[in-house]
């Protein structure tokens, strides 16, 4: 393979990576204060659509990507208000969110198939972009792709330096702990879980206004499924989950330009490539190393005494 | 602070659970400066009432008043704010933090984290009260002595005026201990009041300058500790009835021998040599993390042992396990008894099945009725309670479960019986109980029992063994007066003949 084929494979990489990207940060941030959220699937999804739906309306793009986190967080309502006021199970609350998102999505986005929103166009960085080879990867990219890379070291920032971090990492791992320091629990799960939501709504804008420009059924194919995966091979740690979201989002543009390019292989296998990769990475990540940075009170509902 | 009046008056307090009262018109003073204890049996109400003074349980009745003015705590935030804390029982540390970040969790700050400030502040605070702690480590590095030091560091950092101890040694090495009483002495002269709840009568009794005895959630004494005249006489108190604190062993002749152990190595085993015979109990006596653990998980099958022999019933290691699961061999009594010993959530019958099938099963059926049947004989001869079969093993107390566990492994009539830290836990009550089945036992079984309870150890053992480091520092009889009055040096690995005298057991 020479440079011509690989630097658009590599910068595909990136766009298709994004959306897993956000929503994988998302959901640290969510189980980092103790929530497992399986519903970031049905959270992206909704978030799709509504910036999808934000964009034809308005003609603003950015008021379409603000709209769809918005949407993701008040989807993620349901997920806290189950499990932090009602106790519920969280991977059945988790779950069911999925599921009513792809029917909500589905059953409001029929009419809307095939049809186009303005979004959001390649924005070349002055300087860099010019770079041989890491120029026109990195740095020909639509402005949700840096604000993705920003977030980065932002939720890594926030979850380590940050007084309020260490107050959500406690919630996590010893809610008892925190809740005898004073700290209110429910309220940093309220946060983890709707700036989770919030973060899986902007992956799924990506998805609507970047990565596509026009809607169709399913738009999200499982990726909300792989950041829940990532976020375990990331070892809950946001500089991972950047590696694990182009890692990720370069076997989804390699298994497309392979089938572009026509192969023997029949398509289907191609297609489960990104999901079986996920099969595998869970094993060897769950396997290799013992000691992750897993919240230890992970999926455990807290219940403040009378 | 003048000490006439009192920081903390608690008048009439009350507290209920359904028709069952925990605490019944309680009236206590906590004084500045001065160590108030707290003595009673497990279920007398001592951590209701200490709840009810950390804000984490509101009161039915009555009221508390700081410093003469009646105040409502509607959340353990609102205790911390009038400056009373409390070190629970289990730890309330976040286990991947350090111990810096752990001191300063919901401690109001800027929106920063300043990680050098932080630890900077620690050491000079853990300094100023001899408590020395690496601030940088993490809590999942450190002992139980650690852990609680750094339990306290957290109330002294919130200069907390009250500080309440839930059973602290309970979890501690005699060294830590004494360290902590030293801690506490000290905290007191710098005018903290000091509430110290247990029931262990001897640390009471050396450490308070005031004792209040609860019993069945009332108090029944409140004195200074000058006018306590016996230990009986407060155990008496405790108690409600007589107490017997020594035990009467009848010798029993030794038979075969059932557990031998020799030049096991793996680390951090060191050429561990010993042997327990029927009829004797050998007292495995050692500060925790010495390698007690490691030893008797290689004897009960859950740990493969490194180099050296391992003989259960005559028969070595691997043959034993692979061979004989459930027959009547070998019991294991372990220190965890609500995570190893049994399960929260199933029956007791359910977990009376767990280690024993043999006689209750046919085919792949399990004979529940025989079993229920059988159970129901037990729970009566050991006098467990509830006396009930169906109830989950959470709902048991301490010693009640511990009661159900080995009135489990002794109906198999087991040979060799491994008993780690039988009466941890348990009070007065339970610990004569657990003690007599245990020396009742002793006649078919021999037993290995591995304790941090010194006075434990001597009251049952025929032979005593001292770990340190990783190896059986010396074996001996329990009759020898000589080497039992070294073994506080030996424990500490402080004895000159430790190398030249590896007991040929």
């Amino acid at each position: 393979m020479n440079a011509e084929l690989i630097i658009p494979l590599l910068a595909a990489a990136i766009q298709s990576g994004t959306p897993i990207l956000y929503a994988t940060l998302g959901e640290i941030l969510t189980e980092k204060a103790g929530v497992l959220n399986l519903g970031v699937e049905g959270m992206m999804i909704t978030g799709a659509l509504a910036a999808f739906v934000t964009a034809q309306v308005t003609g603003h793009p950015a008021l379409a990507f603000l709209m769809a986190g918005l949407v993701g967080a008040v989807v993620g309502g349901i997920h806290a208000l189950v499990c932090l006021w009602f106790l519920g199970n969280q991977v059945v609350s988790g779950l069911a969110l999925t599921i009513f998102g792809l029917g909500l999505a589905d059953y409001l986005g029929t009419p809307l198939i095939g049809q186009t929103a303005p979004g959001f166009d390649k924005l070349a960085l002055p300087l860099v972009h010019g770079i041989p080879v890491l120029g026109p990867i990195v740095f020909q990219q639509d402005i949700l792709v840096y604000t993705a890379i920003i977030m980065v070291p932002l939720v890594w920032f926030f979850l380590e330096k940050c007084r309020w971090g260490l107050n959500l990492r406690a919630v996590g791992e010893h809610p008892e702990a925190a809740a005898a320091a004073g700290i209110n629990v429910l309220r940093y799960r309220w946060i983890g879980i709707l700036g989770g939501g919030c973060l899986a709504g902007f992956g799924g804008a990506y998805l609507s206004l970047a990565y596509t420009h026009l809607w169709t059924s399913n738009l999200t194919g499982g990726r909300g499924w792989i950041a829940v995966a990532l976020v375990i091979f990331a070892f809950w740690r946001p500089g991972r989950a950047l590696l694990g979201a182009y890692l990720f989002g370069g076997v989804m543009a390699f298994q497309l330009r392979l089938q572009a390019v026509g192969t023997h292989l029949p398509s289907s296998l191609l297609l489960m490539l990104p999901y079986f990769l996920t099969v595998l990475v869970l094993v060897f990540s769950s396997w290799k190393s013992r000691q992750t940075d897993a919240p230890a009170a992970l999926g455990v509902n807290f219940e403040p005494n009378d | 602070m003048s000490h006439d009046h009192p920081l903390i008056r608690l008048e009439g307090l009350t507290k209920k659970f359904g028709p069952l009262y925990a605490n019944r018109d309680i009236t206590l003073d906590i004084r500045a400066g001065r160590i108030k204890s707290l003595l009673g049996e497990n279920g007398a109400g001592k951590s209701t009432l200490m709840g009810m003074l950390a804000g984490r349980l509101r009161p039915d009745g009555g009221r508390i008043l700081i410093e003469g003015r009646p105040r409502h705590f509607s959340s353990a935030r609102d205790a911390i704010s009038e400056g009373i804390g409390m070190v629970y029982q289990h730890f309330m540390l976040v286990d991947a933090m350090t111990v810096a970040e752990n001191i300063f969790l919901g401690h109001p700050g800027g929106i920063l984290l300043q990680q050098d400030a932080m630890e900077r502040q620690v050491e000079a605070l853990a300094r100023q009260v001899r408590l020395e702690i690496d601030p940088r480590a993490r809590i999942a590095d450190l002992s139980m002595g650690e852990k609680q030091r750094v339990e306290i560091l957290k109330l002294l950092f919130r200069r907390n005026r009250v500080l309440i101890f839930d059973e602290p040694t309970a979890v501690l090495t005699p060294q830590e201990s004494k360290q902590l009483f030293e801690a506490l002495r000290e905290m007191a002269r710098q005018d903290k009041a000091i509430v110290f709840i247990s029931h262990k009568l001897d640390e009471v009794l050396d450490l308070s300058d005031e004792i209040a005895v609860l019993r069945k959630g009332e108090v029944v004494a409140d004195m200074t500790a000058d006018r306590v005249q016996t230990k009986e006489a407060l155990a008496r108190l405790m108690v409600g009835r007589e107490v017997i604190l020594q035990v009467d062993r009848e010798p029993v002749e030794t038979r075969q021998t059932v557990l031998r152990v020799r030049g096991l190595n793996d680390a951090p085993l060191k050429d561990v040599n010993l042997t327990v015979r029927q009829g004797e109990i050998l007292g495995l006596v050692g500060v925790a993390g010495n390698g007690q653990k490691p030893l008797v998980e290689t004897i009960c099958g859950l740990r493969a042992p490194g180099t050296g022999h391992v003989r259960l019933m005559g028969q070595n290691w691997s043959r034993f396990f692979r061979k004989r699961r459930w027959d009547g061999n070998l019991s294991y009594v372990p220190e965890d008894r609500q995570g190893l010993a049994t399960c929260r959530n199933l029956s007791l019958t359910e977990n009376f099945l767990l280690t024993t099938r043999q006689g209750f099963s046919r085919g792949p059926w399990l004979q529940r009725p025989a079993a229920e049947k059988r159970l129901r004989e037990l729970i009566q001869t050991f006098d467990i309670h509830p006396p009930d079969p169906l109830s989950q093993a959470r709902q048991l107390s301490g010693g009640n479960l511990q009661k159900m566990v080995l009135a489990r492994e002794f109906f198999r009539r087991p040979r060799l019986i491994v008993a780690e830290q039988p009466t941890q836990g348990l009070d007065i009550a339970a610990t004569e109980d657990v003690w007599g089945v245990l020396l009742k036992a002793r006649s078919r079984a021999g037993i290995l029992l591995v304790t941090g309870d010194l006075a434990e150890a001597l009251s049952l053992s025929d032979r005593l063994a001292v770990m340190f480091d990783g190896r059986i520092v010396d074996t001996f009889d329990a009759d020898d007066r000589a080497k039992i009055d070294a073994i506080g040096l030996m424990m500490a690995g402080v004895t000159e003949t430790a190398r030249s005298a590896i007991p040929d057991a």
